[in-house]
């Protein structure tokens, strides 16, 4: 097993920059996610340490062995990289039979029949496909192709498996049971892996730690608690979940607390944080940690509820106060049309901008 | 699990995969332009290529426009060029719209019969019009007998573009077609629920449609019309009418006896440059059309349009075109190739005979012409499809660096007319070293209609190849794949289908071709379009029929095989 290791990895497509100075370290056995929206660079990078598409600077290295450094007579071409990767479309070949395609990299790496057949036994009985060996990719549905990619990508037993989106094309049942079980199948192998999705939860569930991209630049580099508990910035804190954004500016700046006024005339206390170059900041905080309250005090306010959604498992609100409007969540049904609520200080996160505004 | 060993360090050797790029582009620009480049210097040269004094001059432009006659020769090709254009055009868009979108009765089978002409060459076809309406032609004998007048005259430059569009009709037809069936009927729907009639949501909705087709096709067919020799040589030599096409053919041939080399260097480059601009032309008519709307679109079951009372109107109009145009032809020809004398005047069975064939099965440069082209389409559409397949693999499946410009010299050939890529390559095995062991042999007839038809071949291989999704190679690539292992072991395999309609196309191509041998052959390496060009003009008649109807015989029974056995689509 390897560590992977991005510097400063940057890829330039004509004057579209997809991928901007990247530093990550993946180590050993771990499970690191790229996540972000779409076209912000997840499959570029990946496809970068696969060595399918050309980085323009920047080093790639797994292990002491190193597949880029921007010298183009030291590239290691993507045949001799030794990865395992499984692409969102899965890329079965068509005309061969699952057995064959698991048979066609042992094959290419000269192993003798016997073994092969051991291995691809093997690999197929680990996702699950061992009685479909002589079928054809388009005899099988579409989780049983993804796990028979994932059978291809593991079967020659690469250091570093690489999957973009394999889970996008399921329904979101499968999807759901399907990370878990990817999840404990890479404990089990420890095979360092790293995993691009667009969707949050997903990336919540499965990884040790997420690298969250938008627009080519990685914003923040975390386990999923520090990600989601507290994000470096607007964007992250909008992107992982869902946050309210109040605008506000400074009135006082401690070292472990800050006070600042809001649109509609009050103040709350909240952690400390950057502001904007005319004292503007915005506050951050997540409509399920708003708490109601029975009394009025510090960081409290009264809002009047201007809509009611009811989401299974919880009840939101969007509610004003004068030219607040935000939404919070509550497990039980509220009757009343004002109502005091909390902003817990602890759960506040203070930025300088609003997410989108840079 | 445990790491395996890098299949890198397992040593495949250096890239080879930069090796084939390197060496398939250096070979597609050899012969590309190995036939060009003496052509054009050959034009700007005072004496013979091959003689060391000669120098460059313009003297040889100066020389061919005050030729007697130049002119008149440059407006034959230019009007005789317009007029194919034209009449193809106008017969093959109608005939594409009443077969493919009409409730025309037959519209299945007379389909079918619209593109035989497709499969054969315009020699045998210009044979065929000879015999069934030249001046003692079987329908102009009928006409003159029994209507009291045959009001048509072939051996006019009118004439003759006449009979060069209705015979390329059937190339407009086949694009129009392609577009007229895929154009999607919900448009049509919608227009018609807006309140426009069937004819007015035909005209205004799927006629706009099929534009690119009719604007495409019509380029070619004035391509095809400039450098067409057969029917120019046919009908136009008996009086004295010479295109472009004929005056290279003709002083090219007589070369030995009036050295006129400069003057057909400086046509033949005039010429070239013509074609040349007419496929740019093309390409920048097509720009915006949304490139080919053929390919697009669901193959869901086009709407046709109720033409009422109108049908058998319709009918009798189309199925008037096919039996004029085509049957006829091809019955021209095979009845006269089991006759002494073919005319309406005397009774078919009183002049039945076997003697054409007997002649044609006799004479041993005749079969050898027979066999050498069945040779050349053999093994020439195989060698062909391999070479292709690999142009197209490293254009568009490589990270060469240079593969656009690999492609645009591969596609090329598209504005080489045939009568140069003979000459060219006649210059060529000249003058490149080496290049003369081939001369005179079937060889160098292969090589040269590969060049021709790289386009032919690449048309139908690289939308195939599309099709294959990019991530299939990726899978391969990264599975420890080298690129030529990823191409010969996933993506060939897939392309199957595809090759097989390359080859099957190149066949009837290589099979039909006449005009670039006509330099370029040698006792021993004749074709049967050549000797049906000699026979044609010393007027044997008879031989030619007979050699014409083994090769409609030879290429139908190709066709047959090819669709039924390998499944290849060819024309539709
Ligand atoms: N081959 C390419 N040529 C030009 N631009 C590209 C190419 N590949 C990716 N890009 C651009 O790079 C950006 C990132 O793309 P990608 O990595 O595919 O995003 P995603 O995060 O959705 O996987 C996009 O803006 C895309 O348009
Ligand atoms: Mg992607």
């Amino acid at each position: 097993m390897a560590d992977l290791v991005l510097q400063n990895l940057t890829i330039k497509y004509g004057a579209v920059t997809a991928v901007d100075n990247l530093n990550i370290h993946v180590a050993s056995g771990e499970f690191l996610t790229l996540l972000g929206p779409s076209g912000c660079g997840k499959s570029t990078s990946l496809f970068a340490v696969a060595g399918l598409n050309h980085a323009t600077s920047g080093t790639i290295s797994v292990g002491d062995r190193v597949l880029f450094d921007g010298n183009p007579n030291n590239t290691v071409p993507p045949e001799k990289r030794n990865i395992g990767l499984v692409f969102q479309s899965y890329a079965l070949w068509p005309h061969k039979t699952v057995a064959e395609n698991l048979a066609f990299p042992l094959t290419l790496r000269k192993i003798g029949r016997a073994e092969r057949d051991e291995r691809i036994k093997e690999a197929l009985g680990l996702v699950e496909m061992l009685p479909y060996a002589d079928r054809y990719p388009f005899e099988l549905s579409g989780g049983q192709q993804q796990r028979v990619a994932l059978a291809r990508a593991l079967v020659y037993r690469p250091p570093l498996l690489l999957l973009d989106e394999p889970l996008s094309n399921l329904d979101a049942k499968l999807r759901e049971r399907a990370r878990v079980w990817l999840r404990e199948l890479q404990e089990r192998l420890n095979v360092t892996t790293i995993y691009v999705t667009h969707d949050q939860a997903e990336a919540l569930a499965v990884s040790d730690r997420i690298a969250v991209m938008s627009m080519g630049r990685m914003r923040q580099l975390g386990t999923p608690r520090e990600i989601y508990e507290r994000p470096a910035d607007s964007f992250v804190a909008d992107f992982i979940g869902s946050s309210n954004f109040f605008d506000g500016t400074m009135v006082e700046s401690g070292t472990d607390s800050a006070r600042i006024r809001l649109a509609d005339g009050g103040e709350i206390v909240t952690p400390p944080g950057p502001t904007g170059k005319d004292g503007s900041v915005v506050v951050a905080i997540r409509p399920e940690k708003i708490e109601l309250t029975g009394s009025t005090g510090p960081n409290t306010m009264r809002v009047s509820i201007e809509q009611r959604t009811y989401l299974g498992s919880v009840w939101q609100y969007a509610v004003r106060s004068g030219p607040i409007e935000f939404r919070i969540q509550t497990p039980s049904e509220l009757k009343e049309d004002s109502i005091l609520v909390r902003i817990p200080q602890e759960h506040c996160a203070v930025f300088p901008d609003k997410p989108g505004a840079n | 699990m445990t790491d395996i060993s890098h299949p890198g360090t397992a040593g495949r050797g250096i890239d080879r995969s930069r090796a084939i790029y390197w060496g398939v582009a250096a070979l597609t620009t050899i012969l590309v332009f190995g036939p060009i480049t003496p052509i054009i210097f050959q034009a700007f040269l005072d004496k013979p290529l091959y003689d060391n004094t000669a120098v460059l001059t313009l003297g040889n432009f100066g020389r061919l426009f005050s030729e007697p006659g130049m002119a008149g020769i440059f407006f034959n090709t230019l009007y005789f060029g317009a007029l194919t254009m034209v009449v193809a055009q106008v017969f093959g868009a109608v005939m594409a719209v009443l077969v493919g979108r009409t409730n025309l009765p037959g519209r299945k089978w007379l389909g079918e019969i619209f593109i035989w002409p497709l499969f054969v060459s315009n020699l045998v076809i210009a044979f065929g019009w000879f015999t069934m309406y030249g001046p003692s032609g079987f329908m102009t004998l009928a006409a003159k007998t029994y209507l009291g007048g045959a009001p048509w005259n072939l051996y006019t430059v009118t004439g003759m573009g006449i009979v060069a569009g209705l015979s390329q009709a059937p190339l407009t037809y086949l694009m129009c077609l392609a577009a007229v069936t895929k154009a999607d009927p919900l448009l049509e729907d919608a227009a018609r629920s807006t309140g426009a009639g069937p004819f007015r949501a035909l005209f205004s909705v799927t006629i706009p449609m099929i534009r690119p087709a009719i604007i495409y096709s019509a380029v070619l067919n004035f391509v095809v019309g400039i450098e067409m020799l057969a029917i120019p040589l046919l009908f136009g030599g008996p009086s004295g009418i010479q295109t472009v096409t004929t005056f290279l053919y003709n002083a090219g041939i007589n070369a030995a006896v009036r050295p006129e080399y400069g003057i057909v260097g400086a046509a033949a480059v005039i010429l070239l440059v013509v074609v040349a601009f007419l496929v740019w032309l093309q390409g920048f008519l097509m720009k915006g059309a949304g490139r080919f709307v053929t390919v697009r679109g669901k193959a869901s079951r086009p709407s046709t349009l109720d033409l009422g009372a109108w049908r058998w109107p319709a009918f009798l109009f189309v199925f008037a075109f096919a039996f004029l145009t085509i049957i006829s032809i091809f019955g021209g020809i095979f009845m006269r190739s089991a006759v002494s004398f073919l005319t309406p005047l005397i009774p078919f069975w009183k002049v039945l005979t076997t003697a054409n064939f007997e002649q044609v099965l006799g004479s041993a440069t005749y079969v050898r012409s027979i066999v050498n082209s069945v040779l050349v389409a053999t093994i020439g559409a195989a060698i062909g499809t391999f070479f292709i397949l690999v142009i197209a693999l490293v254009a568009r499946r490589s990270d060469f660096k240079h593969s656009r410009a690999l492609e645009y010299i591969a596609l090329f050939p598209r504005a080489l007319p045939g009568i140069i890529a003979g000459l060219g390559f006649f210059y060529a095995v000249i003058w490149l070293p080496g290049a003369d062991v081939i001369r005179g042999t079937i060889a160098v007839l292969i090589l040269a209609f590969m060049i021709r038809y790289i386009p032919v071949g690449f048309g139908a291989i690289a939308p195939a190849l599309a099709q294959v999704g990019e991530e299939l190679d990726r899978g391969a690539r990264i599975s420890g794949a080298d690129w030529w292992t990823t191409m010969t072991r996933i993506i060939v395999p897939i392309l199957k289908p595809a090759l097989f309609s390359c080859y099957a196309l190149l066949f009837i191509h290589f099979f039909k071709e006449y005009v670039t041998a006509a330099f370029l052959y040698q006792p021993g390496s004749e074709i049967i379009g050549t000797t049906m060009l000699q026979l044609v003009a010393q007027g044997d008649n008879g031989p030619v029929s007979a050699l014409a109807t083994i090769q409609v015989v030879i290429t139908a029974a190709f066709v047959l095989l090819a669709r039924r056995v390998m499944g290849a689509r060819i024309y539709g």
